[in-house]
């Protein structure tokens, strides 16, 4: 029993041991060995590792891409257009040793605070910089100055065995107080648009009407065109016809027409004749024998 | 004896035997603000390790007891353990350890396995094992499609993006992705999900940056979609995140809400033109139409009117011939009967006044009176009774 009791807790002791002096390091991480705070190794492989049980500590810190978002900030580029910029920096430790001197114990919250401190004035100084305009940012010139500001930070953490892997921008807008004339002048725009719309669609309108009534007039009076010279033409075959006829005998087509023209003439009982009965059509209106 | 006992338990609550270790764990976590957000995986720890073999001592201590319990009443031998049990003790350590050991993968995912913290091979769907303590398995779901909604307003982002022209334009997208390295995605990156989604929206801001306002409100939607997830990708493959953005579905891309009736107005405009251009369409329709119809009344009446005309003439010429072939037969009877026939329908439907010689004669003294504005008149009302 006690024999038993001893072993359990002897085994229990030398598992002890075992687990205290190897330690496993994942591939997400890499770890410091510390002896008594002072940096004895390094271990960037991922795998098992060993160390000295009891008076060796292990600190492992992430090994892969981390995140940092700044807060938004007004910028000043050239122009003197005020921008409100937020960006973003994936970063990871290159150097655990120069990380940790650079730290200490604060870890990765003390890093995200210095960084951030670096990233800030880093992003101001890029876009504020000279020929760095609000329209250089808002163009494609954009990924340039990422790329600057990339280049830049990566330069200034590299003492704290952080590497900056990238920065980018997120919102470039505008401040608050100028979104309100922006606004309006986006609506400015419309009602400009709108009305250039409206006005272009009158003038369309006039246009094909003005055309409509002017192919009106064409089409019209080239009718009456071609209809007056077919009138012509009937007249002239009428002339012709009548002059072929009446040419015969000339002094009988007087005497005939004259007739009928007297028929028409004096149709209906609307006229009145005073005469005196001694024309050739009187002859015998007075005797038998006539005149 | 009782001390180093109470001292175990005491160890295994506090998470480890060590202070020491108990100390660098501490610091891992004020470290690393991370681990905790850690999506699925756990950092298999040293600490947690001991916790493990720690919780299986007291397993079997405690089994030990229970027995020792148990068999006071019974045999009072209170001797050591019996081979039986000890066995069953080993099966039922076995059988856990078997069950630790296997884990299932679902079609749609993928297992990485860990050797001792170290990449040593991908799962495939169904069952695998990984034998515990030594490898370590973590899940991931490799082909379902994640997606990312950005621009909606959460979490400061209200999807208010400037344009080139200094235009505000009012953006919603959704990143559909997956995993196409779950290594990668399992190592390289420590927050996958935030990546994306702020590598999203920054590569959308530029996209839309270097853009003007109307052709991304109109026609350049796919394109605008096409060039920020290559942006998105490329950013995601320079990170070595083992990320696959499937698509990018743009939302919206509209004005944003302050001005978006000024938009309503100009689509109003737009079509009030066009409403214009169809209305004077309209009248240039029925006016040409009219035209040719006019056209062609003026044309068929002026045939008709050529018709008419020779025809009359024919009719009349033929008349007359035919009067005068008739007429050189006995010129004189014909002359005669000619006009008295004329005369006659003259006279007879006239009114007549005969002023013989006798009364108007030359030799005569008469004066005859003719009250013309009489005859005039009566004449006048005798027509308008009979209208």
């Amino acid at each position: 029993m006690n024999k038993g009791l001893f072993f359990s807790i002897f085994s229990g002791g030398i598992l002890a041991l075992i687990l205290s002096s190897v330690f496993i390091v994942d591939e997400r991480e890499t770890a410091l060995v510390l002896q008594f705070g002072q940096i004895k190794s390094v271990k960037e492989d991922p795998g098992l590792a060993f160390k000295l049980p009891f008076i060796q500590e292990v600190v492992k810190y992430d090994a892969r891409i981390l995140a940092l978002d700044t807060v938004p900030t007004e910028v000043t580029p050239s122009d003197d257009r005020r921008l409100v910029v937020d960006a973003f920096a994936r970063y990871k430790i290159s150097d655990v040793v120069q990380f940790r001197q650079a730290v200490g114990v604060g870890g990765l919250r003390a890093a995200e605070d210095r960084l951030e401190g670096i990233l800030n004035p880093v992003i101001r100084e890029v876009l504020g910089s000279e020929g760095v305009t609000s329209n250089t940012i808002l163009s494609a010139d954009r990924a340039e100055l990422m790329a600057r500001i990339t280049r830049r930070a990566r330069t200034l953490a590299l003492p704290l065995g952080l590497e900056v892997v990238d920065v980018k921008l997120k919102q470039t807008n505008l401040p608050e107080q100028n979104l309100a004339a922006t606004f309006s002048r986006m609506r400015a725009e419309r009602e400009r648009e709108a009305a250039d719309e409206i006005a272009r669609g009158k003038e369309a309108a006039q246009r094909l009407r003005a055309q409509a009534d002017r192919t009106v007039v064409e089409i019209v009076s080239e009718a009456t065109r071609k209809s007056e010279i077919v009138r012509g033409e009937a007249d002239a075959e009428t002339n012709a016809i009548f002059a072929k006829a009446f040419g015969v005998d000339p002094e009988f087509f007087n005497f005939y027409r004259s007739l009928n023209a007297y028929k028409i003439a004096f149709n209906g009982n609307n006229s009145t004749m005073v005469v005196r009965p001694d024309s050739e059509f009187f002859n015998y209106f007075k005797s038998d024998s006539g005149n | 004896m009782k001390i180093f006992k109470g001292r175990n338990l005491m160890a295994s609550n506090n998470g480890g035997p060590w202070g020491s270790d108990g100390n660098g764990g501490d610091e891992k976590d004020s470290g690393g603000p991370e681990s905790p957000v850690n999506s699925g995986g756990q950092i298999p720890e040293i600490d947690e390790l001991m916790k493990k073999g720690q919780e299986q001592l007291r397993l079997l201590m405690g089994g030990r007891g229970g027995k020792k319990n148990g068999a006071g009443g019974g045999n009072g031998s209170g001797g050591g353990l019996s081979k039986g049990s000890i066995g069953l003790i080993a099966l039922g350590a076995a059988a856990l350890w078997l069950f630790t050991s296997l884990y299932t993968v679902k079609p749609e995912e993928q297992s990485v396995e860990l050797f001792l913290g170290k990449f040593s091979a991908i799962g495939g769907p169904g069952l695998n094992f990984a034998p515990w303590p030594i490898v370590k398995a973590e899940v991931i779901p490799v082909t379902r499609e994640q997606t990312e909604d950005i621009g909606l307003g959460g979490r400061g982002d209200s999807g208010l993006m400037l344009t080139t022209d200094e235009n505000i334009v009012d953006i919603d997208f959704q990143v559909v992705w997956n995993i196409n390295d779950p290594a990668k995605y399992l190592f390289n990156l420590a927050e996958p999900r935030s990546t994306i989604r702020a590598v999203s929206e920054s590569a959308m801001r530029e996209v839309i940056a270097r853009s003007e306002l109307a052709p991304i409100l109109n026609r350049d939607r796919q394109v605008i979609a096409d060039t920020a997830l290559k942006l998105i990708q490329d950013t995601m493959d320079q990170y070595e995140s083992g990320v696959n953005i499937v698509r990018l579905n743009l939302d919206k891309a509209d004005p944003p809400l302050e001005v978006i009736d000024s938009f309503r107005e100009v689509q109003a405009a737009e079509q009030e033109r066009d409403n214009f251009e169809r209305q004077a369409d309209a009248y240039a329709y029925t006016v040409l139409a009219g035209a040719r119809g006019e056209a062609s009344q003026l044309l068929e009446q002026s045939e008709g009117y050529r018709a008419q005309v020779v025809n009359g003439a024919i009719g009349e010429a033929s008349r007359f011939s035919a009067v005068l072939e008739e007429y050189k037969k006995a010129p004189d009877v014909t002359r005669k009967r000619l006009y008295i026939e004329a005369m006659e329908g003259v006279f007879g439907s006239m009114n007549k006044i005969l002023l013989d010689d006798a009364v108007s004669g030359q030799n005569s003294n008469v004066v005859p009176y003719l009250p013309l504005n009489e005859l005039t008149n009566s004449l006048g009302k005798k027509l308008g009774e009979s209208n």
